[in-house]
């Protein structure tokens, strides 16, 4: 095989893991704070606030996320009376299924980390005078970015495998120029660059997440 | 005036009455025991003061400022006030396991008091000495023996420069030998004249350090006194029974 004939398989892969690694970033990015919202609106003693951010993370989660993402960017267009309002470019809507679906799995991540937290340390920040804020921000937040980072980075990397579904929305990113080079030249060596490149996107990951946790260790 | 007036508090869980009735005062200066077996409602009691409990009736006042009148608790400004007289230390030490020792001090001088960081750096280190740590003020908790974690806590609730120091079972998380070097710091806490509410199972501490000893069972006190009055001649049965059972251990 010439250099020039993996070029030509290589190259347009990459601009399609351009499309997986910018869904990625944009979708991990705005799910944690989402589903950090989430947590504590499910927390909220505000009842209603409380059930319809249950219903919304149970909804995210028992259903399958390519159903949500069909539902994202064929179904919206198609709901009476708003749908004509919801026309989105396929690549915005998938993403933002994405971001819903995430959320409300991190919300789950950090509602565990928040439940692992001695009760011990409210007590203490509260007689030390602390304010309510001052006691999430300053003492209970930092535990509990400690305790969810590999619960964390474990989602993470799934997201970064999840982007392949792009392919059943016809949005391109690396699986679908990977399986358009495999039908042009009956080939399967695409297939083994697509993977090396998820492969590579994930060691980074977790190079980052090490990182961090030697970074933020307490214990 | 007594410093703390506690007079017929009441406090049940669902039907379960764990507050009966209980008053006492509390003296500038003084050092109180409260011992009594366990579920006796002693550090429900105590902890009622410093408002991790909800009492359900009765009076706390602290330095003339009443935080609960017959039941009914003064506004959260004002109790938030009556709080910051009083610091508290745990019997798990509580401490902030993501900060370091000193970091630990500095937290709530920094965030409540506003202090500046000239002010509580140097209060910080004084208070560190004085409990013997200086040396680990850069160290995690996790590096430290539960002995030294629990004269850390102590230095911190010191930092908020308190009227009165709860203690709830300080030693009870501490093998002997560590038990040995908290109870010091208390003791030298106490020749200060510092005031002191001490929930205790050391009944030589209490004997030897306290000035006022309350028993307390079933959510009554049962007697008061002296150490030399409460520990050493018991008048009441439940008293002798349970400091049989203590001094036996």
């Amino acid at each position: 095989m010439s250099y020039e004939y993996f070029m030509s398989m290589l190259i347009p892969m990459l601009e399609g893991a351009k499309a997986t690694v910018l869904l990625f970033v944009i979708a991990i990015v705005l799910s944690i704070p989402l589903g950090f919202l989430l947590t504590l609106a499910v927390r909220s003693s505000i009842k209603p606030i409380s059930y319809l951010a249950q219903t919304f993370i149970y909804v995210m989660r028992g259903t399958p996320l390519l159903l949500q993402l069909l539902f994202f960017v064929f179904g919206l267009p198609l709901l009476p009376v708003i749908g004509e309002y919801l026309v989105f470019d396929r690549f915005v809507a998938a993403t933002i299924a994405f971001i819903l679906n995430y959320s409300a799995y991190f919300a789950e991540i950090f509602r565990g980390g928040l439940i692992s937290i001695d009760k011990g340390q409210y007590e203490a920040s509260q007689v030390l005078g602390l304010s309510k804020w001052q006691t999430t921000v300053r003492v209970i937040l930092p535990q509990m970015f400690r305790v969810t980072l590999p619960p964390i980075a474990n989602e993470s990397v799934s997201l970064v495998k999840d982007t392949a579904l792009l392919y059943a929305v016809a949005v391109p990113e690396l699986l679908h120029y990977a399986q358009t080079v495999v039908n042009r030249d009956f080939t399967i060596i695409p297939f083994f660059i697509a993977a090396g490149i998820y492969l590579l996107i994930a060691f980074g990951l977790t190079v980052v997440f090490k990182y961090l946790e030697r970074k933020l260790q307490y214990e | 005036m007594s410093f703390i007036e506690v007079r017929n508090l009441q406090k049940s869980f669902g039907p379960l009455e764990v507050l009966k009735d209980i008053s006492f005062d509390v003296q500038k200066n003084d050092v109180m025991a409260i011992i009594g077996p366990s579920g006796s409602g002693k550090s429900t009691m105590l902890r009622s003061l410093i408002q991790l409990e909800q009492v359900g009736g009765g009076s706390i006042r602290v330095d003339g400022d009443y935080l609960v009148k017959d039941g009914i608790y003064t506004n959260p400004t004002d109790s938030k006030i009556i709080n910051s007289k009083m610091g508290m230390v745990f019997q798990q030490f509580n401490l902030f396991p993501h900060l370091t020792v000193k970091q630990n001090l500095e937290l709530a001088p920094k965030l409540v008091k506003k202090e500046k960081a000239n002010d509580y750096g140097h209060r910080s280190i004084e208070l560190l000495e004085k409990v013997g740590l200086a040396s680990k003020a850069d160290e995690l908790p996790s590096r430290l023996s539960g002995g030294q974690k629990q004269r850390v806590a102590i230095a911190r609730a010191l930092m908020m420069d308190p009227d009165i120091l709860l203690f709830d079972e300080p030693t009870s998380a501490l093998d002997p030998q560590l038990t040995k070097e908290v109870l010091q710091v208390m003791k030298n806490l106490a020749e200060e004249h510092m005031t002191m509410i001490v929930v205790t199972h050391e009944m030589e501490f209490a004997s030897s350090v306290a000035n006022h000893v309350i028993f307390m069972d079933d959510g009554m006190i049962i007697e008061s006194g002296t150490p030399e009055e409460v520990i050493k001649s018991p008048k009441e049965m439940r008293t002798k029974r349970f400091l049989n059972y203590e001094l036996s251990k």
